[in-house]
């Protein structure tokens, strides 16, 4: 296990630098470019070569490379253009509140769509299945951006029960979470619970179930003990690459409610051409990337005894 | 002879060309409104203005808007507007930026949303009888918020920044009387431009006739900052926030948070809202909209064209509805090819039908442009003849021009506004019976900013300004840095520059009419409309005026809570 784990870190900062080094030649290799964004477009020539040659851009691109990667390791991320300020004071607040949003999400996706899949694979073909596939199924369907209006129609305009925006302008508010969660959970559960659902139906069916079954076991033994363990290995891979989707995926819904999000941020990075804090969201991504699939990895060869052995 | 210097009662001497006016709004040669822009601007306080005005006239003295309601003091404004930076108010380029620092900082004048300008900072001013000198006098006993006494050496600094092309400042396209070249081709400050008469008196010496002074000292990257901003500290405003208005800055987050508090004594008088927060609620113009109906802000910087109505259905809020002259044009620059061939850009104003464009794109909320950049509004318009969409001429006009079919073109346009991509999907329509194929090239906002004065061909949008020569001075006149289109004609310049030295509306008029077909003969913009623009407040919201430029003067809001 430790080889492998070993393995897996190595092949993550690969990864790692090897977009690093794309990031680095998409955005950097025009000096000129850089000092535009940097200074602005009214800056004057003679102010861009000051800048550039106080900042190390008429280095060779190597030794540039080597400085910003040096420095991104020890958090030295820039200045951001947009919002004149460290990159660091402003990412990792977004990134907060990103997760205090994706937690909110995984508090109720999970165990309600394991609990929902679980129960509609048991009898695959009953009513019960059949509702929890619909109801899934629909839910799914309906993409962020039109489930957010909706919701935003009903609960804001005409039920007058909720915020409409999700700001959080005059400090944290519970109650503004509660419409950017609803519209992930929305999506994301159906998507979840039909996982679960299809891995626990294909459980259901294997011999060693109809052993257990037809020894005489209790059902809810069967189920428990026997076929639960088995059918979580799929929805376990599925809800950590959830992980990454709630990180920069969720951009639409950030947008919609305001929502001051790491999606938002990546947004607005990008629409302002903010070089450092588009590097520093694009590194924080491919890194919470790269981590959940590591995890994933192990977690699914933990519990998956095949491959563990193997 | 010497001219006889009129005076008012009270000493003051009063511009010759006031008797004029006088005449002209007896004989309906201009009409109320146009009387009280001039008038004020030659110095005639506004209150002096409106009663000469009710006299000619013979009107009821005018009940100016006073207050049903008591206004009640205290309480919060809260208004959902995009947090922008907020470093050199010299460099603003968005509305938004002056907005959070106008009620820091100040003005020399004021502009009000029925067009009129005032005194501000300055107390009062006067222009020679040739319009090249200006002389302001500056309000005593006005403090800064760190205790210095504002006086002429403030005034002095702002326009010695404003003209030095390092700063890189718009203001140096409105003060161009005050500038020269240098051999290297750059521009400066003239020497003497501006004159220290006394701590409270400033003159300008222009080397041409200007009209607009007054109004140009209201356009938003005016802002007067205090004399130490850029010399004996940062030019950053929003660490060293110092200002003459009544709030201070107590919380600045850029794409978040700009929270003004008010500020002990105010020289302008009682102001009665304890504080302004401006909450950025993202580009979404549906989140401000849901932050307005859940209660979450009180007033909205722009709604929207396509929430206007929602925004008429929700109870509670009042859409705010203002005439303006904003404006969009499909610029042409002129020395990059197809469009370095006039008969090219020519085929293309010919293809636009603009009434299509503003009831498709705009709703109808609006009117119809002429390719010139100046609107109905404004008072020294002059109607040309209408135009029509010719699609003959404009093949004839490409055959003229050796351009093989079918041309295609692409147009790069911001995406901060809805209504600019739908102007340019039906203007794409319109360009191909042509045989002109337009790829449009939406951008995000910020991109378009880049290369706004760089593309080939673009849509940008300009914000209203109370006279037409002055976006003409600013975007079309040789050299100046927002001709986005490199236009560059001198018989165009000098026929502007004679317009905007005429005071007198009527000759102004006439003037203009050379201005206006010059610059829609050479074919630098297809403009298809002028538009009316949005905000919207709660009903618990009094005092409160759309400004055209969305300026915000909340001096006299309150809350009704």
């Amino acid at each position: 296990m430790l080889i492998f784990i070993t393995r897996r870190g190595a092949t993550m900062v690969l990864t790692m630098i090897a977009v690093s080094m794309l990031l680095f030649a998409a955005l950097e290799v025009n000096v000129e470019n850089v000092a535009v964004k940097v200074l602005g477009p009214y800056s004057s020539q003679e102010q861009r070569q000051i800048w550039l040659e106080n900042n190390g851009y008429f280095e060779p691109i190597y030794v540039r490379y080597a400085t910003w990667l040096s420095n991104f390791v020890v958090g030295d991320f820039g200045e951001s253009i947009r919002f004149r300020t460290d990159v660091a004071d402003v990412l990792w607040p977004r990134l907060g509140n990103t997760a205090i949003l994706a937690a909110c999400v995984f508090a109720v996706v999970i165990p309600v769509s394991l609990l929902l899949g679980v129960l509609s694979g048991m009898r695959e073909g009953s009513k019960l299945d059949r509702s929890i596939s619909i109801t899934s199924i629909v839910t799914t369907s309906i993409p962020e951006f039109a489930s957010a209006p909706l919701l935003s129609a009903i609960f804001v305009f005409y039920l007058g029960l909720l915020p409409g925006t999700s700001g959080m302008a005059s400090g944290f508010d519970p109650l503004q979470l509660i419409l950017p969660a609803l519209v992930l959970i929305l999506y994301d559960f159906g998507y979840v619970a039909r996982m679960t659902r299809a891995s626990m139906a294909e459980v259901m069916t294997t011999n060693y179930i109809r052993t257990a079954v037809l020894k005489g076991l209790p059902y809810r033994r069967v189920i428990v003990r026997h076929a639960l363990r088995n059918a979580l290995i799929a929805p376990f891979t599925v809800i950590m690459l959830q992980i990454n989707w709630l990180l920069s995926g969720v951009i639409v819904v950030e947008f919609f409610f305001a929502y001051k999000g790491f999606g938002a941020l990546l947004l607005e990075a990008s629409l302002n051409q903010d070089i450092y804090l588009i590097e520093a969201c694009a590194m924080v991504a491919v890194f919470v990337a790269v981590m959940t699939q590591t995890l994933a990895d192990i977690g699914y060869t933990y519990l998956n005894p095949r491959i563990r052995f193997s | 002879m010497a001219k006889k210097e009129i005076r008012d009662e009270t000493g003051k001497r009063v511009h010759p060309y006031v008797p004029e006016l006088c005449e002209q709004l007896r004989k309906g040669d201009c009409d109320r409104r146009e009387f009280l822009r001039t008038a004020t601007l030659l110095g005639v306080s506004s209150s002096a203005a409106y009663a000469m005005a009710g006299t000619i006239l013979g009107e009821a003295p005018v009940k100016r808007a006073v207050a049903q309601e008591t206004p009640k003091m205290g309480g919060t404004l809260r208004s959902a507007m995009r947090v922008q930076r907020m470093d050199d108010p010299a460099t603003y380029d968005w509305a938004e930026m002056s907005n959070q620092t106008r009620a820091i900082c100040e003005y020399m004048t004021v502009t009000g949303s029925d067009n009129v300008t005032r005194p501000y900072l300055a107390e009062s001013w006067e222009a020679s009888d040739d319009l090249k000198t200006w002389t302001f006098k500056l309000r005593r006993g006005i403090q800064w918020s760190n205790g210095d006494d504002f006086n002429a050496d403030d005034v002095i600094h702002n326009f010695t920044r404003w003209l030095d092309p390092e700063v890189g400042s718009s203001n140096i396209g409105l003060f161009g009387g005050m500038i020269e070249q240098t051999a290297d081709g750059g521009s400066r400050m003239r020497d003497g431009a501006i004159e220290r008469v006394d701590d409270h008196t400033v003159r300008l010496h222009l080397s041409e006739a200007e009209l607009a002074i007054p109004e140009n000292l209201y356009n938003y990257p005016t802002i007067i900052v205090h004399r130490g901003f850029g010399v004996d500290y940062e030019a950053d405003f929003a660490s060293n926030p110092i200002g003459t208005g009544p709030y201070e800055l107590s919380e600045f987050r850029v794409g978040e948070v700009c929270r003004l508090r008010k500020r002990g004594e105010y020289w302008g008088g009682e102001v009665f809202l304890d504080e302004i927060h401006y909450i950025d609620t993202g580009d979404d113009p549906s989140a401000r909209v849901a932050a307005l109906a859940s209660g979450q802000v009180d007033h909205l910087y722009e709604v929207d064209i396509s929430a206007i109505d929602l925004m008429e259905r929700l109870p509670n809020a009042i859409l705010h509805e203002a005439v303006t002259a904003q404006t969009g044009v499909a610029r042409m620059r002129v020395s990059e090819p197809p469009f370095d061939n006039l008969k090219v850009r020519q085929a293309f104003v010919a293809c636009m039908d603009h009434q299509k464009v503003l009831d498709i794109a705009y709703r109808g909320r609006g009117k119809i442009a002429e390719n010139h950049h100046v609107s109905p509004i404004h008072p020294e318009y002059f109607q040309l003849p209408g135009m029509t969409r010719d699609v003959e001429k404009a093949k004839a006009l490409l055959a003229e021009a050796g351009v093989q079919l079918p041309l295609r073109v692409k147009i790069d346009l911001g995406q901060a506004e809805a209504w600019h991509l739908g102007a340019m999907q039906e203007y794409k329509q319109q360009l191909e019976p042509a045989g002109i194929i337009l790829d449009l090239n939406p951008l995000p906002g910020a991109s378009y900013w880049d290369v706004w004065d760089k593309t080939p061909f673009g849509f940008t949008q300009w914000t209203h300004r109370p006279l037409g020569v002055m976006a003409l001075n600013l975007g079309y006149k040789s050299g100046v840095p927002w001709n986005e289109s490199g236009y560059s004609s001198a018989e165009f310049d000098a026929a502007l520059a004679e317009a905007s030295a005429t005071l007198d509306v009527t000759e102004r008029r006439a003037k203009m009419e050379r201005v206006q077909k010059i610059l829609q003969d050479d074919a630098v913009i297809a403009q298809p409309l002028w538009r009316s623009v949005f905000s919207a407040t709660t009903d618990k919201v009094k005092g409160y005026e759309l400004h055209p430029t969305f300026y915000h003067q909340f001096h006299k809001v309150w809350l009704d809570t």
